[in-house]
């Protein structure tokens, strides 16, 4: 049953602030504020050259203001946030390989951004893009993963770069929602896929040894599309009566990981994969973390339990919230989004 | 107990504070930044009781014996001294400081106190770099060294820094004096410096902007930088940095007056270089066989040393940080000459001297135009 949605906490001619405009995501997050008629988008985006991603630039209207700027220069952030109603949070670290990098470009640009938006008072929506990385999923399988699921207590010991800024991150924006008063909102995306990140997810299997691991056999794969993603964050940002909340975001008709590598298979390149069962898989990480301990870090712990229980242990996901508070539906269906990225995969493949 | 500080949070700090923590008889007592939430991130990771955001307050609070400065080199200087005056010894990360002048202010400074100082050269420590200077001291060269090449390269294409300061025209490292190089050549130099005995060799350099990075518009980050290094005719060197070279190879290669020596710090391998030739078409066969039996013999090597978990991938730092410990607890000579850090300071200073303005108005050569012209 879907819930009676609040009246939107801005007006179509108010100002949206997006962080991360022109990232993988960005783009299509700005696409889907101009479709719902949101007249004055501010994109702000840090690499030169990178406005062409946008939609609008040129157009007619001028709905689309491009800021160049960095969230590290407090001074970026105090006027990007000028006359800014709602913030969509994207910008984050994404593949950084060392702590403090993904520390600093994630939770240092958040407080910034915070502290930034503080000052004009005008703020009625922060919405933090996190992940579903965040969680724990220390419970049973059978239990599916929702908003109420455990965030990780030791991030750190996850080994995870991006994890541990992730968890910081969310952090930081309920404390200053605590402390100050942002109305902020979290989003926790599984693994977003389209065109313009091609890659395979771990969540499938690594190719880190050689030869590709497949180690999520029948396990879910939490997939939301990149155009159903845009929407929920949207909706995030503009529904009202949903301050501090929280939403999880993975599409409807998710396919196992087995099923997914046999269509990748088919329709982008054959490849060897080696099926690791997840026993196997546990035992190993086990064992690597161990060693990791053993050896003071010879070999870093990136493989340990607690990683293996969030990528390669048996889930279930739950988009029940997402659909009953904010109305969101996957406008693309997983099998026509597949059959997208798929297709890109193949682009990008020739290209190569 | 040897009580330990870091002044700056970043990603090196990351290997000193887990190097730090494997050096037993050590602990680290505080970690500073002037960003508190770096100092934070910090603590919480490697479980460290205090974080400061002012060096004067850690030092006051946390009474560290050892301060290891791992903040971008601008700031070494004001920091080290402000540690030295406060009675700290101190480890600063590389490069030492940004001008030689500085480098010999805090060496003095550090004697007038007592005090002891050392730089992150820590590729000079590696287990391979080890093995090296031990067949150098042995003799093996057949008297002191020649000729001396080091190449040192940085591959721009990887992410991470490479994109941070590509993409960022405020970075830190592009307001160095000497830009990229300055921030990243430490290694290779020092490894040349070794090996001199003046006080200030002669340098002759030549660096530019290599063609991918003035396709992406930049005009301002040397890339690639030639240069000989000289002193009275007896010794010479050669310094290679280059981003654009494959492989991205890290090496030494030292002639003496009987052998030669190859040192290649990714692989972990030290080869012998025979002076001597074997007869005919000898010359042919055997090298090739001494060779792999030098390879094979590299493989056991390290093997050896991952099996005894003595193969992490900041080994050379850990031995550089427990050695500089131990002259402190035992009052012995540092790891690392002053004469040798002020050597490389001094190289690098002429270097950068040289390259001057050498970042603008080059020639650049377009495939479109099949031509030069300027930019």
């Amino acid at each position: 049953m879907l819930m009676e949605l609040d009246a939107d906490v801005i007006g179509k001619d108010e100002v949206i602030l997006v962080t991360g405009a022109t990232g993988f995501l960005g783009p299509t997050v700005v696409r889907t504020l101009l479709d719902r008629g949101f007249r004055r988008v501010r994109c702000l985006t840090r690499t030169a050259g990178r406005e062409t991603r946008l939609p609008d630039v040129d157009g007619a209207g001028h709905r689309v203001e491009v800021f160049r700027g960095n969230l590290l220069s407090r001074d970026d952030c105090v006027a990007a946030t000028r006359d800014a109603a709602v913030i969509l949070h994207l910008a984050a670290a994404r593949g950084e390989k060392s702590f403090p990098d993904a520390f600093l470009n994630s939770v240092v640009t958040t407080r910034n951004l915070l502290d930034a938006s503080l000052r004009h008072r005008c703020l009625r929506r922060f919405v933090n893009v996190s992940s579903l990385t965040v969680y724990s999923n220390a419970r049973g399988w059978r239990v599916p993963l929702d908003e109420s699921c455990p965030v990780e207590r030791q991030p750190a010991r996850r080994s995870d770069p991006y994890c541990f800024a992730k968890v910081k991150q969310d952090e930081i924006v309920t404390e200053y929602g605590r402390r100050f008063g942002v109305p902020y909102v979290i989003v926790r995306p599984g693994y977003v896929y389209g065109r313009g990140n091609e890659a395979i997810t771990g969540r499938v299997g690594i190719g880190t040894f050689g030869v590709f691991l497949h180690l999520g056999g029948t396990n879910t794969i939490p997939f939301t599309y990149v155009d159903n993603c845009a929407d929920a964050i949207v909706l995030a940002g503009i529904t009202g009566g949903i301050d501090g909340e929280v939403f999880n975001v993975v599409d409807d008709d998710l396919p196992s990981s087995r099923r997914f590598l046999r269509l990748y298979k088919r329709a982008v390149r054959r490849f060897a994969s080696i099926y690791v069962p997840h026993a196997l898989s546990y035992a190993a990480c086990d064992l690597w973390e161990r060693y990791a301990d053993w050896s003071e870090g010879q070999l870093p712990p990136v493989f340990n339990r607690q990683a293996w229980r969030t990528y390669w242990k048996r889930t279930r996901y739950s988009n029940d919230k997402v659909k009953l508070r904010l109305g969101w539906m996957p406008r693309v269906s997983t099998a026509e989004g597949l059959r997208r990225y798929f297709e890109s995969c193949r682009e990008k493949l020739q290209h190569a | 107990m040897l009580r330990a500080a870091i002044v700056g949070c970043g990603k090196i700090a990351d290997a000193h504070a887990s190097q730090i923590r494997r050096i037993k008889g050590s602990e680290i007592v505080g970690v500073c930044d002037r960003e508190p939430l770096m100092a934070k991130q910090l603590c919480e990771r490697f479980s460290v009781a205090r974080s400061f955001s002012d060096v004067n307050d850690l030092l006051d609070s946390a009474h560290p014996d050892v301060v290891h400065i791992t903040t971008p080199p601008a700031s070494h200087f004001d920091i080290a001294r402000a540690c030295l005056d406060r009675g700290c010894h101190v480890y600063i990360e590389k490069p030492f400081t940004i001008r030689a002048g500085e480098a010999e202010a805090l060496v003095a400074l550090a004697a007038s106190n007592d005090l002891k100082l050392t730089a992150g050269h820590d590729d000079q420590f590696s287990h391979v770099a080890r093995r090296m200077r031990a067949l150098v001291r042995s003799g093996y060269l057949g008297g002191p060294a020649l000729h001396v090449e080091s190449t040192y390269c940085y591959d721009l294409s990887e992410p991470g820094y490479a994109r941070a300061l590509l993409g960022d025209r405020q970075h830190w490292v592009r307001r160095l004096p000497g830009g990229l190089l300055q921030n990243v050549i430490s290694h290779g130099i020092a490894r040349i410096a070794e090996f001199f005995t003046t006080d200030a060799p002669q340098v002759i350099a030549h660096g530019f902007v290599s063609p991918p990075l003035r396709r992406m518009g930049e005009r301002k980050i040397v890339d690639e930088l030639r240069v000989i290094v000289s002193e009275e005719d007896r010794l010479t060197a050669y310094f290679t940095f280059s981003s654009q070279m494959r492989p991205s190879v890290h090496e030494l290669r030292v002639y003496g007056p009987r052998n030669g020596l190859l040192l290649d710090q990714d692989h972990e391998i030290l080869l012998r270089l025979r002076g001597r030739r074997f007869k005919s078409y000898g010359e042919k066969f055997f090298p090739p066989l001494l060779f792999a039996r030098q390879h094979l013999s590299n493989l056991v090597t390290n093997a050896k040393t991952f099996l005894a978990r003595d193969f992490h991938m900041k080994s050379g730092m850990k031995y550089l940080i427990e050695a500089f410990y131990q002259s402190i607890l035992h009052g012995t000579a540092v790891p690392i000459p002053y004469a040798e850090i002020l050597r490389t300071a001094r190289i690098m200073d002429a270097i950068f001297d040289q390259l001057g303005d050498a970042t603008i108005h080059r020639p650049v050569f377009t495939r479109e135009r099949r031509a030069y012209g300027h930019v």
